[in-house]
């Protein structure tokens, strides 16, 4: 069984290296009720790092349903201007920044009108997106478990034993069992980069994605580079964005998508659950949106801009990682998107681009919703600008 | 004492502190200051609050463990930092003339043991130099109120098992509260009512000075021309009514920053920057205090008074009658909201432009970036009123109210 002060430990130094804070840094982590454990070992490894000041805000969904339960409807999408401040502020003083995933309280929101529900994004703010952009920042998100998490994704298990579950699944697709979990992280980030190279190298015009329940064609730009691993901001500072990650992924044409999918796994947005999303793209926009349950959620989201409705990103996952395999759901963005291949509508990554004349097609939105369309079962090609298919994932196995 | 279910509690205390401590208004922002712990109470606030109108519930949430980290890692030359965010926050909630909301009682009363008071003392936060002003600014309609936790509760009650140490101490704070009313607010109005007419006697006697004199006290404490005394009722520029503290048994008003001359030995220990001081005892001459010696932790009461040229002198004197539903519990709950309420006590540092009526006096009132209330009262204080003509006039005598 897994000792959850030594996990603890090794996931907030995992943390630390994730974001590689540097000396003198604010250190910025953004954490919830629940999670105060993890955010004080991570505080202090940030200071023994040499840390200035370690800034932390915590969010509390159950908060968030007395505002959407009981606030006027007009007020819902107010944010406070302290928050859009700190963001900016971080942002100058190239901070660095920890968030912890995992939903803290998965059923605070169950009930609550979704269209209501989808006009507060807190935690999220507009300014996200452009931060990241301006690689002002080096940041991490790493998963943080607590019970009532832990219920959700193991409902057979009592709270203890659920939450033990969890951590052991923590420890296992955050490597925290190798002797050296940060080296075991830039090994398998330099794979998965080889692969986005080899990606990249081959120019396709567009990506189709087939197999049950989905054929969606997704328009590449001409400089549209596949990406992997680790980031590195405008001062140089290496950072690992998302840990765990298995993922390689690019910034589509959002005029371009075709075709319907199917999501394999059900998606956690606003506070609901999206069980058997289907959407149908035309000419680059999702002009259907269905579901089993909890459809109104992802058309609220979808309809909040203009560029809410087109992709901001395609990412593929091939069979190697450490989630998928697990055939586990867990509710969590962070993790479910490196289960499986999937897709984004919303905010892109200018990263995802080379050319200046790209960079201004890309998709800008205030949201960035990921859904898992990909499974073993699921054919990728890459159509080359004359047409041809080439065969890019089988199974799960990188044909490239 | 009537018995709440925990969960009515936590209802009923935010309910009395969003309608009456604090009268949110529909429309307003409400800034809460949150500690981990406390999240059950600060959800029932956020409900009574939206259902009152409040546009918008801006909790923000400490932790006195995280504190410790810092203090105990940080650069020594950055614990004094205050992220600028904070600072604007607090302004933004002022022009937006908001309502504040506070939480007492140390969430975590062992969280800073064997951190360096020095180093303790350069870390105010979630103090902030800026709130006297917003507070003398009366731009917001605030309120603070005890929240328990376990930690605390063990703190208060050590002989008691964790479970009935909170029991209890959730006892204590309905009692004092009042929520063990059927009308918690009807009662909070009688009792302002009988601490606003001692208030205004004190006041229409003009006193030149207060002489608190009892065991280990020889204070004489100087009163500026216009001071006057009053209860925590306080109301903002907007007019709007507040009870800054619930509860609140004390009369207070904002001595001469230059006149205190004596010795005061303190009734209760007082904790300071996550120290227990224990065993007080303060020298004054001409206003200052010129000698802080204790039992437990001194040197933390000096790194506060040492802080800048107001932290040695007196910002406040407030005076507790033997009628309020603290002192007589006769519970040390290491916290000043409640134990400031439970005697007499006094304050070094900023003092209340609200305790001096004229602009001339105003500007003689003492100014700090602290605020340390220190807690001298006791049956056994008496309380004299000493007029300009040097007569002394029995005020205070084994708790009754002698005017």
């Amino acid at each position: 069984m897994v000792d959850r002060a030594e996990a603890t430990d090794r996931l907030a130094e995992l943390a630390i290296y994730g974001a590689n804070v540097q000396p003198g840094q604010v250190l910025a982590i953004s954490s919830y009720v629940g999670k105060e454990e993890l955010t004080r070992v991570i505080a202090r490894k940030g200071y023994q790092r040499g840390a200035r000041w370690v800034d932390v805000v915590t969010f509390d969904q159950w908060l968030k349903r007395e505002r959407i339960a009981h606030a006027a409807e007009e007020t819902l999408d107010f944010v406070p201007p302290w928050m859009r401040e700190r963001l900016l502020w971080l942002s100058e003083e190239h901070a660095a920044r920890v968030s912890l995933s995992g939903p803290h309280a998965p059923t605070a929101l169950e009930g609550l009108d979704p269209a209501r529900a989808g006009r507060d994004l807190l935690p999220w703010l507009p300014e996200v997106g452009p931060v990241v952009n301006a690689r002002t920042t080096n940041w991490t998100i790493v998963p943080a478990p607590t019970a009532p998490w832990a219920v959700r994704v193991y409902p057979e298990l009592e709270a203890e034993e659920a939450l033990d579950r969890l951590w052991e699944a923590i420890v296992h697709v955050c490597r925290l069992e190798r002797p050296d979990p940060g080296a075991a992280w830039d090994e398998r980030s330099a794979t998965l980069k080889a692969n986005a190279d080899r990606l990249t190298a081959r120019r396709f015009d567009a990506i189709r994605l087939h197999g049950p329940g989905t054929d969606l064609t997704v328009g590449l730009f001409p400089s549209s580079v596949w990406l992997a691993g680790g980031a590195e901001t405008v001062d140089g500072i290496h950072h690992h964005a998302n840990l765990p990650t298995e993922e390689t992924f690019t910034t589509p044409d959002p005029t371009r998508v075709d075709g319907r999918v199917t999501a394999t796994m059900p998606l956690e947005l606003y506070g609901s659950i999206v069980r058997g999303l289907r959407v149908e793209f035309a000419g680059g926009r999702a002009v259907k949106i269905d579901a089993d349950e909890g459809a109104d959620a992802l058309r609220a989201a979808a309809a909040r801009d203009e560029g809410a409705s087109r992709l901001g990103e395609l990412a593929l996952v091939d069979g190697e990682g450490r989630i998928g395999p697990l055939g586990t759901v867990f509710y969590d963005t962070l993790l479910d998107e490196n289960a499986a291949s999937h897709i984004a509508i919303g905010h892109a990554y200018e990263r995802g681009v080379e050319d200046e004349a790209d960079i201004a097609r890309i998709n800008h939105s205030s949201i960035h919703v990921d859904f898992m369309i990909g499974s073993p079962e699921l054919d990728v090609d890459g159509i080359t600008t004359e047409g041809e298919a080439v065969p890019v994932l089988r199974e799960g196995r990188w044909q490239i | 004492m009537a018995d709440l279910a925990p969960d009515d509690r936590f209802r009923r205390l935010a309910e009395l502190v969003v309608g009456f401590g604090a009268n949110v208004q529909p429309g307003q922002i409400v800034g809460l200051t949150s500690y981990v712990g406390k999240e059950g109470v600060a959800r029932e606030i956020a409900r009574a609050a939206y259902q009152r109108g409040a546009r918008w519930v801006d909790v923000v949430v400490f932790d006195d463990l995280l504190k410790r980290e810092r203090l105990l890692h940080a650069p020594e030359e950055s614990l004094d930092f205050v992220p600028p965010w904070l600072r604007d926050r607090l302004l933004w909630l002022s022009d937006e003339r908001a309502a504040r909301i506070s939480f007492s009682g140390p969430q975590a009363p062992g969280a800073l043991d064997g951190v360096d008071p020095a180093r303790a003392g350069r870390d105010l936060l979630p103090w902030l130099a800026e709130v006297g002003e917003v507070v003398n600014g009366r731009t917001t309609n605030w309120s603070a109120i005890p929240v328990p936790t376990a930690a605390w509760a063990a703190l208060v009650h050590p002989g008691l098992a964790p479970d009935e140490a909170l029991e209890r101490l959730w006892a204590d704070v309905a009692h004092v509260c009042r929520l063990d009313e059927p009308d918690p607010e009807a009662a909070w109005d009688l009792r302002m009512g009988a601490l606003g007419a001692a208030a205004a006697k004190l006041t229409e006697r003009r006193f030149d000075a207060i002489r608190l004199h009892g065991p280990g006290t020889d204070l004489t404490i100087g009163l500026l021309p216009s001071s006057v005394w009053g209860a925590a009722v306080f109301e903002t520029v907007d007019g709007l009514t507040h009870h800054p503290n619930l509860p609140t048994e004390e009369v207070f008003t904002t001595p001469d920053p230059a006149r205190a001359d004596g010795v005061v030995t303190m009734t209760m220990p007082r904790e300071l920057y996550g120290q227990l001081i224990e065993g007080i005892r303060i020298e004054f001459v001409e206003g200052r205090a010129v000698r802080i010696d204790a039992e437990r932790n001194a040197e933390t009461l000096r790194v506060a008074a040492a802080k800048d040229e107001g932290a040695s002198r007196l910002g406040e004197l407030a005076l507790v009658d033997g009628h309020g539903r603290i002192g007589p519990l006769g519970t040390v709950f290491y916290d000043t909201l409640l134990d400031e309420n439970a005697a007499s006590h006094l304050a070094l540092g900023d003092g209340l432009s609200m305790g001096v009526d004229d602009e001339a006096d105003r500007e003689r009132m003492n100014r700090s970036a602290i605020h340390v209330d220190l807690m001298a009262g006791s049956p056994e204080l008496e309380v004299d009123g000493i007029t300009a003509a040097g007569e002394h006039v029995p005020v205070l005598r084994r708790g009754d109210w002698q005017l």
